[in-house]
């Protein structure tokens, strides 16, 4: 395992860790992305590149949509319009 | 009890039942039922938020130490299954076994894809992805049925608080997405066409480059407003789309089944792209329609 594996397995801990914890929904999702976004690279290291494609457009692009939609719905991002 | 009722045989007693004979009062309910009940007082309004308040704090008091107890319970299942698991990366695991082999030595003559992950997912494995297909195909169906609005579901009143919606949509419009969307939407568009067309070579294939596709149209929606995607993807186009992407695929994976399901004739081979697009149509399709549905309610 070289430096750059240490690094992002650091990372998807946090960002595993960092998710519940945070008390705005919004901040949420985009710790949730970037999860994404760290697992994809990890599964292109792990040489399965269709995974990290997929992992990268579904977890980080299609899902955070998704629920950035629904807070909108529900009146939970704070800071904008909706309030 | 003093008197029992005459004994009749099971015959009698069925006929009695179903014809509705009350059975015989027993007495010791009505003894229960006649003691005097003990004076019951209402607790006053102080006393109940009191008892209520003092339940609240008991049931946070416990909560964290619950949940911790539970979390910690799972860590330790989930640790004692990963050091039972066979060693990362060992050659004599058990998933080394001739079916792996077999798929990686033979899969290229015997479906025509390169990529052995699409000529997995479609080919050997292709009945469990029309089932995926069909799986998404009822979840839009599912979702339209619960919240499309269309003309015969909406008043004037939603009509006029949509059309105020869209009015201040466009009134409000972000220049920092806009161009961001007018550099991205064509990559976006053709990334997504390069996977469906080439994965039977390339990493990709139907799902993610359906993903991509319906990420495109939904960043275009965002960005340049719903009626730019809705002129071109009409609710009767869109259905279309969506069928006949299930039934290219359908069509598509019963001839190779009919054909023997393996060794492809040489002429078949480009067979794989197709299924290929019909997936990433249907997944297209998909992922737009929850975004267009959820977000505004129609197509």
């Amino acid at each position: 395992m070289n430096l750059l594996e240490w690094i992002l397995l650091f990372g998807l801990i946090v960002c595993a860790a960092a998710a519940p914890l945070c008390k705005r929904l919004l901040v949420t999702v985009i710790v949730y992305m970037a999860y994404s976004l760290l697992m994809a690279l990890v599964w292109s290291i792990l040489q399965s590149p269709d995974l990290a494609i997929t992992e990268a457009a579904v977890g980080a692009g299609i899902t955070s949509i998704l629920f950035f939609l629904t807070l909108k719905k529900i009146h939970a991002l704070k800071g904008t319009d909706d309030g | 009890m003093a008197e029992k009722p005459v004994k009749k045989n099971w015959r009698q007693r069925l006929t009695a039942w179903v014809d509705g004979e009350r059975e015989f009062k027993d007495r010791s309910l009505f003894v229960m039922e006649q003691r005097s009940s003990v004076t019951f007082r209402r607790p006053t309004e102080e006393e109940h938020e009191r008892r209520e308040k003092h339940r609240l704090r008991w049931f946070l008091n416990r909560y964290p130490i619950g949940a911790g107890l539970l979390g910690l319970t799972l860590v330790a299942v989930l640790m004692a299954v990963v050091l039972t698991m066979p060693p990362f990366g060992q050659p004599d695991n058990p998933m080394h076994n001739e079916v792996a082999q077999r798929y990686l030595e033979r899969g290229y003559e015997e479906t025509g894809a390169e990529n052995i992950v699409t000529a997995m997912i479609l080919n050997y494995r292709g009945f469990d992805t029309l089932g995926e297909s069909c799986v998404l195909f009822l979840a839009v169906a599912a979702v339209m049925i619960l919240v499309l609005q269309d003309k015969k579901n909406t008043n004037k009143q939603d009509l006029a608080q949509r059309a105020r919606e869209d009015t201040l949509l466009k009134s409000h419009q972000d220049t920092i997405l806009k161009q961001a969307a007018r550099i991205l939407v064509p990559v976006l568009f053709l990334f997504a066409i390069y996977m469906l067309l080439n994965g039977e070579r390339s990493p990709g294939g139907g799902f993610s480059g359906g993903t991509v596709l319906g990420a495109g149209l939904i960043l275009s929606s965002l960005a340049f407003g719903a009626g730019r995607v809705q002129a071109l993807l009409t609710r009767r186009v869109y259905s279309a789309v969506r069928t006949f992407g299930l039934l290219l695929y359908a069509g598509l994976y019963g001839v190779n089944i009919f054909l023997g399901a393996n060794g492809l004739p040489n002429y078949l081979t480009g067979m794989t792209m197709l299924i290929d697009l019909a997936v990433g149509l249907v997944v297209a399709c998909t992922i737009y329609g929850f975004f267009a549905l959820f977000s505004r309610g129609e197509l």
